[in-house]
């Protein structure tokens, strides 16, 4: 037989030799689900979503569940010791035996709260003297070595101190007081929201009669108005008639309460006060919304869509962050039957499209 | 075949395109020699890689050459010091260039494929508000495949020209059937879904002209790329048997948009050992299309007789959301490239290259509520070559083999919100792009 010409074996032998290529490296090419989206940037204050049924070991998307007690006004203190991990002191206003009071619990991964088990209850920290008397919306600050609890009576402000955020001793007097002289709270302040700024100064955010005040404190018990005109109020109301199709009102035209302070420096060191709150409409609806700010003083600039809005009657929000994301925790109705509506705590986490890892056990300590 | 055929070919193939495309080629470069020179070769390319960078110079090649190869681009990038996971761009590259003469003219034909390992294409539909490394986290993520034709009438002169191929994405999608608010179990429904991918082409065109033996000059044009994807959704259905529901969805995007790009570029021999290429690239970044989506809702949910029962809410159709401009700048990328024969042996010849690249950010401060991400990008690359000649009596031409290195530095900076209440805030963004890859090629005398 005749033997191929040099090229053509040639060519024979590089075609074989590009195949084999081919396939080696075809079998180490393994297609994979795209990614790109971890870690991105985000403010810290939504949008969120409600946690499900795998996030939380109650029904979700409730963290807090007690008929009988119907926890709400949540407030959150994160664990020191926790480094930054997702250990999470919650603070709630509740009714116990017939009075009013705050109570502590905690979970170690920001969801699964001691007391939501079977036989166990959350710690009592402030109770009302007598019924009738309001112990609601608290707020907790650590403040050098004591940790500091705020909450309004309905008359004002006041506060209590603690070394171990378990007992608290009250403080006589108000924190912040009803001011006649303030032409803009048509109620008396409640709902406050106090922070350590990263300068160490505190400063308070309250809410009366549906708008909110700031206040500043040089220790923490008494607090002055920082101004004579609110930082924040309802949006403008909108005829219903002049909104395009699909559009919807805003959703905090009525009132705004509760706010919940959260200060950080943005990654391009500005000061940036960002606060949720609750947004009521004209209808009635609450949702959650942020108003936020860059600087230490000044009014603050609302976002137009509500970062938490699941139509639950969710309000009075409190934010705990660490480096895996944001846990929103709001009151909510609870509704186990069509007939039995009460208050629960419930959650919701932030960047949207992640998950958490699945809830393992409650806390075994308050 | 006679040189009409050839340049009927040639005109024909220009004028049945549509658009011109995006690809990872942009970003990383086709081929080890030329990614090692900072993809400045426009000038100076005779193998498949001037399928990409100047078609033009296929009508130099002096053989059959076939190709194979691969790269990989690592990429980190950051937001905030937290790296964003945005994939790599890796996969085989590969072509050939088949030269001939034609009534004495030298002509060639050539093939050029990247042909990526996890994904032929990748579509994304994002918010315009979620952050993206827009650059680099999409766009890259497809197929490249281009065919070209070159002549040479002359001796100082090449011309040559072609398309590439990608495909849009056209579908619907059809849900109906009964469905249980109660008891979801119990829900019943049946779908159908109807997709086209309809390719699309896109048009390069080369011309090399040599001044002298040490000088040479080309110009090239690449034409713009839509790459669109539209969807459509229809759900209709009994709701318990309370009410009828349709619910409508129109969606319509450019998942992939490349711009228009002229190049203009030069060569300088040196030596006989060393010589430098310029090419400068000025791109319409201006003509952008955002990849956000158009959508058109409608929902219709008539309320039952006696109304909705307690504790449910029928939804409403979104308002539409308005859709903010992306202000992009035209930009001039300068590339700078040099190759020196550092070893001559009568057998085998051996080279060392280098190359420097910057791409100023086309995209504008992302002060308001779209999060665009990129950064200036600086990519400085080094290659070798290592050129056997007739190595093995079956292989009397040469056999190449190039390696190349990139490395991208996207320089650090952060983006400040005019907005206090922007859900994303202000971010810091940089990283780098390592580019590692190897091409091995074949030539026939």
């Amino acid at each position: 037989m005749r033997r191929a010409p040099a090229r053509t074996r040639g060519a024979a032998a590089c075609l074989v030799g590009v195949v084999a290529f081919v396939e080696l490296a075809a079998c180490a090419s393994i297609g994979s689900p795209g990614a790109g989206d971890v870690d991105l940037p985000t403010a810290g204050a939504g949008p969120f979503r409600k946690l499900d049924g795998n996030e939380t070991l109650g029904v979700a998307p409730f963290v807090l569940d007690d008929r009988t007690k119907a926890w709400h006004d949540p407030a959150v203190l994160p664990m020191e010791r926790a480094g930054d991990g997702p250990a999470v002191f919650l603070y709630a206003a509740g009714t116990l035996a017939g009075k009013e009071a705050i109570v502590r619990t905690s979970a170690l991964d920001g969801r699964s709260f001691f007391g939501s088990g079977v036989g166990t209850t959350p710690a009592v920290v402030l109770q009302a003297d007598a019924a009738g008397e309001k112990i609601r919306a608290p707020s907790v600050v650590r403040i050098g070595s004591a940790i500091f609890l705020y909450w309004a009576d309905g008359a004002g402000i006041r506060v209590a101190t603690s070394d171990d955020g378990l007992s608290f001793a009250k403080r006589p007097g108000y924190a912040l007081a009803a001011s006649p002289a303030t032409a803009w709270e048509k109620a008396a302040p409640g709902a406050p929201s106090v922070v350590l700024y990263p300068d160490g100064r505190i400063r308070m955010l309250y809410a009366a009669g549906g708008w909110l005040g700031e206040a500043e404190s040089a220790d923490g018990l008494a607090f002055t108005r920082l101004a004579d005109a609110p930082v924040f109020g309802p949006s403008v109301a909108v005829d219903p008639a002049t909104l395009a199709p699909g559009q919807k009102p805003p959703f905090d035209d009525a009132r705004v309460d509760d706010p919940c302070m959260i200060p950080r420096i943005t990654p391009a060191g500005r000061l940036h006060i960002r606060v949720l709150y609750t947004g009521t409409d004209a209808a009635g609806v609450t949702s959650i919304g942020l108003a936020a700010r860059y600087g230490d003083t000044g009014p603050l600039a609302r976002q137009a869509q509500p970062v938490y809005a699941i139509g639950k009657k969710e309000r009075g929000p409190a934010l705990f962050e660490w480096s895996g994301g944001a846990l929103l925790y709001v009151s909510q109705d609870r509704a186990p039957t069509p007939d039995a509506h009460y208050d629960a705590i419930a959650a919701a986490f932030s960047p949207a499209n992640l998950r958490l890892p699945p809830a393992t056990s409650y806390a075994d300590a308050p | 075949m006679n040189r009409n055929v050839v340049l009927g070919a040639f005109f024909a193939s220009y004028a049945c395109t549509l658009h011109a495309s995006a690809n990872p080629l942009d970003a990383f470069g086709l081929g080890s020699r030329a990614a090692g020179m900072g993809s400045a070769v426009a000038a100076d390319t005779s193998g498949f890689d001037a399928n990409y960078y100047n078609p033009a110079g296929l009508a130099r090649a002096r053989g059959l050459e076939i190709s194979i190869g691969y790269f990989r681009a690592s990429q980190y990038l950051k937001t905030n010091g937290h790296d964003n996971d945005v994939d790599p761009v890796k996969g085989l590259v590969g072509g050939l260039v088949a030269p001939g003469t034609l009534l004495g003219v030298p002509f060639a034909f050539g093939l050029a494929i990247h042909l990526p390992d996890d994904r032929i294409s990748r579509v994304r539909a994002l918010r315009q508000e979620v952050p993206r490394w827009e650059m680099y986290d999409n766009r890259n993520q497809r197929l490249f495949l281009a065919a070209n034709l070159a002549v040479s009438p002359v001796k100082w002169l090449q011309l040559g020209g072609g398309f590439s191929f990608m495909s849009s994405t056209e579908g619907k999608l059809d849900i109906g059937g009964f469905l249980n608010i109660f008891r979801a179990e119990d829900s019943q429904l049946r779908h159908q879904v109807d997709a086209d991918l309809t390719a699309v082409r896109y048009p390069q065109l080369g011309a090399r002209v040599e001044l002298s033996e040490a000088v040479a000059l080309a110009v090239v044009y690449r034409g713009e790329f839509k790459l669109k994807l539209d969807l459509s959704a229809y759900l209709h259905g009994d709701i318990s048997h309370l009410t009828t529901a349709i619910y409508a969805l129109d969606t319509h995007s450019v998942n992939n948009f490349l711009p228009q790009q002229l190049v203009v570029a030069g060569s300088w021999k040196l030596s006989d050992d060393l010589h430098t290429n310029l090419d400068v690239t000025w791109v319409n970044w201006g003509a952008y299309v955002p990849p956000v989506a158009s959508l058109n809702v409608g929902l219709d949910i008539p309320p039952p007789a006696g109304g909705w029962p307690n504790g449910i809410t029928p939804p409403t159709a979104p308002a539409p959301a308005k859709i903010e401009a992306l202000k992009m700048n035209d930009r001039v990328v300068p590339h700078v490239g040099v190759e020196w024969r550092a070893l001559a042996r009568p057998t085998w010849e051996g080279f060392a290259r280098a190359g420097y690249e910057y791409a100023k950010s086309p995209i504008g401060a992302q002060t308001g509520v779209t999060n665009y991400i990129d950064r200036d990008r600086h990519s400085m690359s080094l290659g070798l070559g290592l050129r056997a000649l007739a190595p093995i009596a079956e292989l009397p031409g040469d056999v190449r083999l190039d390696a190349h290195a990139q490395l991208s530095e996207l320089v650090t900076a952060t983006t400040r919100k005019a907005d206090p209440a922007d859900l994303v805030g202000d971010f810091t963004a940089g990283g780098h792009i390592w580019n590692v890859g190897a091409t091995l090629t074949v030539g026939f005398p």
